[in-house]
């Protein structure tokens, strides 16, 4: 049995302590320049290139590979990377929830920041790259996109949300993690398009939260085509289930997070 | 009026007879049965605290003090026992540790400041004040990994002091930095408490005990051993080390 405690409610600048978070975060990951940001959308332009190079050839049929291959990896970049550092973030964060007490889910929205900007930054160039060449995307292709992405963003914040607190009981989740998210890579549709598969295997591949935004964001910013009604909601529904279940775990783990440091 | 009202708290720790941190070792042994000892360190500790008081807590390592300060806080969980606290409380805890090492005195006060319930507006306006107080104007963009850790406990106290709310707990307080940085934390300390702010502190220091507290508590092994004016806690500590070590009673 728990003890009962009836505590007067502590108020927290949540939008100013995010803010910090966010920017003390940039500093100690960039030294605070922006070329050292500069520096970290390397990584994901350079494995473009070298997959690109590679792959264009054998999918050279696909009108748009190149196009669908740099909004994949893009996307994939941040739920890897947003996921990765939300596992660890209440551990990495440790000193502040053993001195004093606040509302600590925002320590794992937090830690998303830096891949959210990043893929801020992508998507600045790649929608200016689309205007150039003619294809900018029209209202309701934006729209969506910027619903999927929040979608994308509630998914891996719900991942995070029980990562972060399981992490603290198992030590090594972040390694089982490091291994699912490198399998995940080729489960998603990054590098081949979904087509090449047999129609039986969609549904189950669609399983996997990357999917269908990866799939949904690639028709409307490169094909131009609107996914139903249906399939959207089908994915909010998804965003939805997984961001439950994360404060779920999350909630039920956090009043031993301090103990368990 | 009582601020907090504890009643019969209780906490044990469990410690297992082999640790499992890993999915790994969950995996391979989850069929090994394991035993736990049970490490009592609240058994039922129950009190009050009116407001604009100020309660001290003495007792020796071990008996609870700590652990019953961080379950006031909101930091741990009581397993046992009804905790109420009718007003915000600022925690000045285990300072000399936890700070972002990377980051300079100011991003660092920014950090906690907000995380302890600053506004960031209040926070960033606050920053000279506090490096004043902890007298580290030169170092305020230095990183914390190059403070020594007076310094970076003399900031912490800093932090805290500008974030103090209504109710204050404080351990071991007075216990950092020099004659002078003490003397500012002890003036800072009888201004809020004669602007009528509750503080419970915990101190080994018999003459904090009897200078600062109203009344006091004494706890031994997880229980309220005694209860009484600051002086008289004093006093029954000083008695109970003294029978328990041949030596000198107290330093």
């Amino acid at each position: 049995m728990r003890g009962s405690v009836t505590a007067a409610g502590t108020r927290v600048d949540v939008a100013g302590l995010l803010w910090t978070l966010a920017r003390t975060d940039f500093k100690t990951r960039y030294h605070g320049t922006f070329g050292g940001f500069l520096w970290a959308l390397l990584k994901p332009a350079l494995m473009f290139v070298v997959l690109m190079s590679v792959f264009s050839f054998i999918f050279a049929t696909s009108p748009n590979y190149r196009l669908n291959l740099i909004v994949g990896l893009f996307l994939w970049d941040f739920f890897a990377e947003a996921t990765k550092t939300g596992l660890t973030s209440l551990h990495a964060k440790g000193y502040l929830l053993a001195k004093t007490r606040f509302p600590s889910w925002i320590l794992v929205v937090a830690s998303a920041s830096n891949a959210l900007l990043t893929l801020a930054v992508f998507l600045a160039i790649f929608l200016a790259y689309l205007a150039f060449a003619g294809r900018a995307p029209g209202a309701a292709a934006a729209a969506l996109t910027l619903f999927y992405l929040v979608l994308f963003f509630a998914i891996t914040v719900g991942i995070s949300l029980a990562g972060s607190v399981l992490f603290l009981r198992y030590r090594d989740l972040n390694q089982v993690w490091d291994v699912a998210v490198q399998a995940g890579f080729f489960v998603a549709p990054i590098i081949y398009p979904l087509e090449i598969l047999p129609e039986r295997f969609h549904f189950w591949l669609y399983l996997w939260p990357p999917t269908p935004v990866i799939q949904f964001c690639r028709a409307v910013l490169v094909d131009g085509v609107l996914p139903t009604a249906r399939a959207n909601l089908l994915l909010a529904a998804m965003a939805a289930v997984i961001l439950a279940v994360g404060v779920l775990v999350f909630s039920s783990q956090v009043a031993d997070a301090a103990e368990r440091l | 009026m009582a601020v907090i009202e504890a009643r019969a708290l209780a906490k044990s720790f469990r410690i297992p007879s082999d640790r499992r941190e890993t999915v790994r070792e969950h995996l391979f042994n989850a069929f090994r049965p394991r035993s736990f000892e049970r490490l009592d360190v609240l058994r039922s500790v129950s009190f009050d605290v009116r407001k604009g008081e100020t309660l001290g807590i003495m007792g020796r390592n071990g008996s609870g003090k700590s652990t019953l300060l961080k379950i006031l806080c909101g930091i741990y969980r009581a397993d046992r026992g009804d905790l109420l606290v009718g007003a915000p409380l600022t925690p000045i805890l285990e300072l000399g540790l936890g700070w972002n090492p990377e980051l300079d005195g100011i991003d660092n006060i920014l950090l906690l400041g907000t995380a302890m319930g600053l506004r960031l507006r209040e926070a960033k306006n606050a920053v000279d004040e506090i490096l004043a107080f902890a007298g580290l104007d030169r170092f305020a963009n230095v990183p914390l990994k190059h403070y020594s850790s007076g310094m970076a406990s003399r900031l912490a106290y800093s932090v805290a002091f500008k974030t103090v709310r209504e109710v204050l707990v404080l351990d071991e307080i007075f216990a950092v930095g020099d004659a002078e940085f003490r003397e500012r934390c002890e003036a800072r300390y009888r201004e809020l408490s004669a602007k009528g702010h509750t503080v419970v502190l915990v101190s080994h220091d018999p003459r904090v005990i009897s200078a600062f507290c109203s009344r006091a508590l004494l706890l031994d092994e997880g229980r309220v051993a005694f209860e009484g004016r600051g002086g008289e806690v004093v006093d029954e500590y000083s008695r109970r080390v003294a029978m328990a070590s041949p030596g000198p009673a107290l330093a």
